[in-house]
């Protein structure tokens, strides 16, 4: 009998009508690491809390079939026991910390403490599960002192201090910075080779395929796919299902599918096995051509000084309160197109973001919006020109329906009523939010949460649009609408500014790339010539995207931007 | 400004248990002491214990910000019109002061301070898991204790949440400064989600406390360790019997 085993599960939460989970059987076998991908709310994170117990126990609803875990059923069980034998680590990584521990170490022995375990063991378990996450440094910081990150691989401590067998980890890096994100995928690695089992729910197929050894794709709350990561993304693909299949592996599909390489090793699922496969192409194409040949970049640095200046920042410095300083001395000028902006956390991204609308005003210099100078306007009469979705909806959302929140946004700003209307459909239509228009926001799930918050900010109507981390947490047809969205604005002519850590985003709609490193822009280009300088990028923790990547592998003469380009250059007709 | 300095004097190595009692002791004794010299010599010995500790300054000013409007109010007011005033001490103009007015407001502000200067050596000097933990040795309920720690973070967190938000209404163009039934709407703006930002971690952390065995039975331990030494008893016999004493004194005799 396996560790796990599912039999013919159905259930409906209490407060919906459509059963979340259907039919689902599945058992997982001890040691195994399994991949749980799929769209927004198709039953990924429902499958996980049956696992735990939370179905039932603490979600309830319409149960029938049965979930045992080693042998026990767990409606027969309660969430404390099943603890110890089934870890789980949350999305947010600050809302699963206890809130009442001074200090790293305190939490991650919060559970041993309950255990009632003796002191010096509580101590030495503790301080071992720091250390198996890389923290042992920081066991007298306070919990809140940490990055997202840092909290994550803390949550994963508190729960490794237990000692389960499995360990359930539910989006654990969608809001977490690339550096981030591969401090979580490392230790989730290290404890698969230590012999734990590992069930990760992620979008993020480009860290997971490579280290799972079976990917479920869940759709509509049951099981579409369940097997070899390389194969079911194969089948993924082959079948268009939106999930984000990873640049390298298309790329090989395709090629092997036009007859350029023998299909009998196993696809790349990274850019260093790409390029050793594809290194035997010898026939190629110019890579010069091919991109003389597509799309060029709109943005055109010579012809700056002729453009209607939109944003002005004149040598703009920002120090915190505490005197940390944030912005040191930005002088640019942005005036159409995509631009995005890139950067590790504490780059100051955000508080750039935060001055282009006034919301924070330069401690020296001055940011000039369409010749608005921001320290002597409010921030609701600057929202007039530049509209601001924040990263996290639930600061924002708070009507009754879908429709009404999105007005919230052009009403405040006084738009006719006439054009109101116009404006919100207009928005809800981009965002692909009509068949949730009279829904809740709260009720919806995060994805599309966060497309009401951005829509708001859309029906704006403003000539100048920023988005702060617009695709975090989205799957691939919530990033596939931005892409959308940002084509359509650009094309209306305005100017859109995407604080972005997605850099594959960057790459395909940056019609500019602003690279900042400590509060001082380190690169400012077109997205080509930035995504090129890989050296200099390293120093903001900032990796090109994996085509490009992988065309600077093959020794290829231009910096490529799209799987498209790469095609070309490979399989030219 | 009220929180908790890290130090290693014998206040800081009393156990919390101890302390609180010395604080309740300290607000029963200066009460019912008659005049102003006891919470005068009271007051002086406590700020010598803050200087052992180590944050005499901190003491000082935080006693300076609280007691020190009270002690020109409370002076001036009893000085002038308190019932019992006999003798004159001092004539400004048209206003008299009366030594037993004076006395009288001496003797509020000393006990005052005696409780703000006790109060905060505690708070300066504990640290807050220690204090829990020494309590929930005593028997009080983990889950209470949980509550109050939690508390502490709950405030500063909801601060930085409520300042996410105004600034997310903001630049979806909310206006603070306009008309009355436009603030009316910034203040919803901002309290619904708050509140639904607070329930649904309220939420997520629940359940973590639950996978991490919060409310399981049995017993528990900890990962520091509160000792009560003999020392601690003797303190804490000591003020009880000087509490006692005290009242005797008062009340019967």
């Amino acid at each position: 009998m396996s560790l796990i085993e599912i039999e013919d599960l159905t259930f409906s939460y209490a407060s919906q009508h459509e059963p979340a989970l259907r039919n689902l059987s599945c058992s997982i076998e001890q040691g195994s690491f399994v991949g749980i991908t799929g769209l927004a709310e198709a039953g990924k994170s429902s499958f996980c809390r049956l696992i735990s117990g939370y179905i039932p126990h603490f979600f309830h609803g319409e149960f029938s079939g049965s979930v045992s875990v080693a042998g026990t059923d767990t409606r027969e069980t309660t969430i404390g026991e099943l603890a110890e034998r089934v870890g789980f680590v949350f999305e947010n990584p600050f809302d699963q910390l206890t809130g009442a521990s001074l200090t790293v170490l305190e939490e991650a022995a919060f559970a041993l403490e309950n255990m009632g375990l003796a002191r010096e063991e509580i101590r030495l378990r503790a301080e071992k599960s720091l250390s198996q996450v890389g923290m042992e440094d920081l066991a007298d910081r306070h919990p809140q002192q940490l990055s997202g990150g840092q909290s994550q691989r803390l949550a994963l401590a508190s729960i490794l201090a237990v000692q389960p067998e499995i360990f359930i980890l539910d989006e654990p890096t969608s809001q977490l910075d690339p550096l981030g994100v591969d401090e979580v995928f490392d230790v989730i690695s290290d404890m698969h080779r230590r012999g734990y089992t590992v069930i990760v729910v992620s979008q993020d197929l480009d860290h997971l395929a490579i280290r799972a050894d079976r990917l479920i794709v869940v759709d509509k709350g049951e099981i579409k796919w369940d097997g070899e990561p390389r194969k079911i993304l194969l089948q993924a693909a082959e079948a268009r299902y939106p999930i984000l299949i990873p640049d390298v592996l298309e790329i090989s599909r395709k090629l092997r599918a036009a007859g350029r390489i023998s299909s009998d090793s196993p696809v790349p699922l990274t850019v260093e096995q790409a390029a050793k496969e594809l290194s035997s192409i010898e026939e190629r194409g110019s890579a010069t051509e091919t991109i003389a040949a597509g799309r060029t970049s709109r943005y055109l640095p010579d012809s700056r000084a002729e453009r209607s200046k939109e944003l002005v920042f004149q040598d703009v410095h920002y120090d915190y309160p505490t005197g940390v300083s944030a912005i040191c001395g930005v002088s640019l000028r942005l005036d159409e197109g995509c631009v995005c902006i890139v950067g590790q956390n504490g780059a100051g991204k955000t508080t750039f973001a935060k001055h282009l609308n006034g919301l924070l005003r330069p401690t020296r210099g001055r940011v000039l919006v369409r010749a608005k100078d921001t320290r002597e306007y409010r921030v609701a009469e600057i929202a007039r020109e530049v509209g601001l979705a924040f990263q996290n909806p639930d600061d924002q959302l708070f009507r009754g329906t879908v429709e009404e929140e999105v007005r919230f946004g052009p009403e405040n700003v006084g738009t006719a009523p006439e054009e109101t209307k116009r404006l919100v459909t207009s928005a809800i239509d981009l965002m692909g939010l009509e068949a949730v228009r009279e829904k809740k926001p709260h009720d919806l799930g995060l994805s599309e949460r966060k497309r009401v918050a951005t829509a708001s900010v859309i029906a704006m109507n403003t000539p100048v649009v920023v988005l702060d981390e617009p695709t975090g947490g989205q799957d691939a047809e919530g990033i596939e609408l931005l892409g959308h969205l940002v084509g359509q604005l650009v094309q209306q002519g305005k100017l859109v500014v995407v604080v972005t850590h997605d850099v594959r985003f960057a790459a395909r709609h940056a019609d500019r790339v602003i690279a900042l490193h400590q509060g001082r822009v380190l690169l400012d280009d077109g997205p080509r010539p930035v995504f090129g300088r890989d050296e200099t990028l390293a120093r903001t923790h900032v990796e090109p995207p994996a085509v490009t990547r992988l065309g600077k592998l093959l020794g290829l003469d231009e910096t490529l931007l799209s799987p498209g380009e790469l095609l070309a250059v490979l399989a030219p007709e | 400004m009220f929180d908790y300095r890290p130090g290693s004097s014998p206040v800081h190595l009393l156990n919390p248990v101890t302390k609180l009692a010395v604080v309740v002791g300290l607000m029963v004794i200066v009460f019912l002491l008659p005049n102003l010299w006891g919470p005068a010599l009271i007051s002086v010995t406590m700020l010598g214990v803050a200087a052992v500790a180590g944050f005499l300054g901190s003491v000082v000013k935080l006693a300076a910000l609280i007691t020190g409007p009270l002690l020109v109010a409370v002076v001036l007011i009893q000085g002038v019109f308190y019932p019992g005033n006999e003798t004159p001490l001092l004539t400004v103009g048209p206003v008299t002061f009366w030594e037993e007015g004076v006395s009288y407001g001496l003797l509020v502000f000393f006990r005052v301070l005696v409780v703000v200067c006790a109060v905060s050596i505690m708070v300066f000097s504990t640290h807050p898991k220690k204090m829990m933990v020494a309590f929930i040795d005593k028997g009080l309920s983990p889950k209470l204790a949980y509550v109050f720690m939690a508390s502490l973070q709950f405030v500063p967190e909801m601060q930085r949440r409520a300042r996410a938000i105004m600034e997310a209404q903001q630049a979806r163009g909310l206006d603070l400064k306009a008309n009355l039934w436009r603030r009316f709407q910034a203040l919803l703006a901002m309290l619904i989600p708050l509140l639904t930002g607070a329930l649904i971690s309220a939420e997520t952390r629940s359940l973590a406390l639950e996978a991490r065995g919060f409310s399981r039975g049995g017993t528990r331990n900890h990962l520091i360790e509160v000792p009560d030494r003999t020392s601690d008893r003797v303190i804490r016999w000591s003020v009880a019997a000087i509490v006692v004493l005290i009242a005797v004194w008062r009340i019967v005799l």
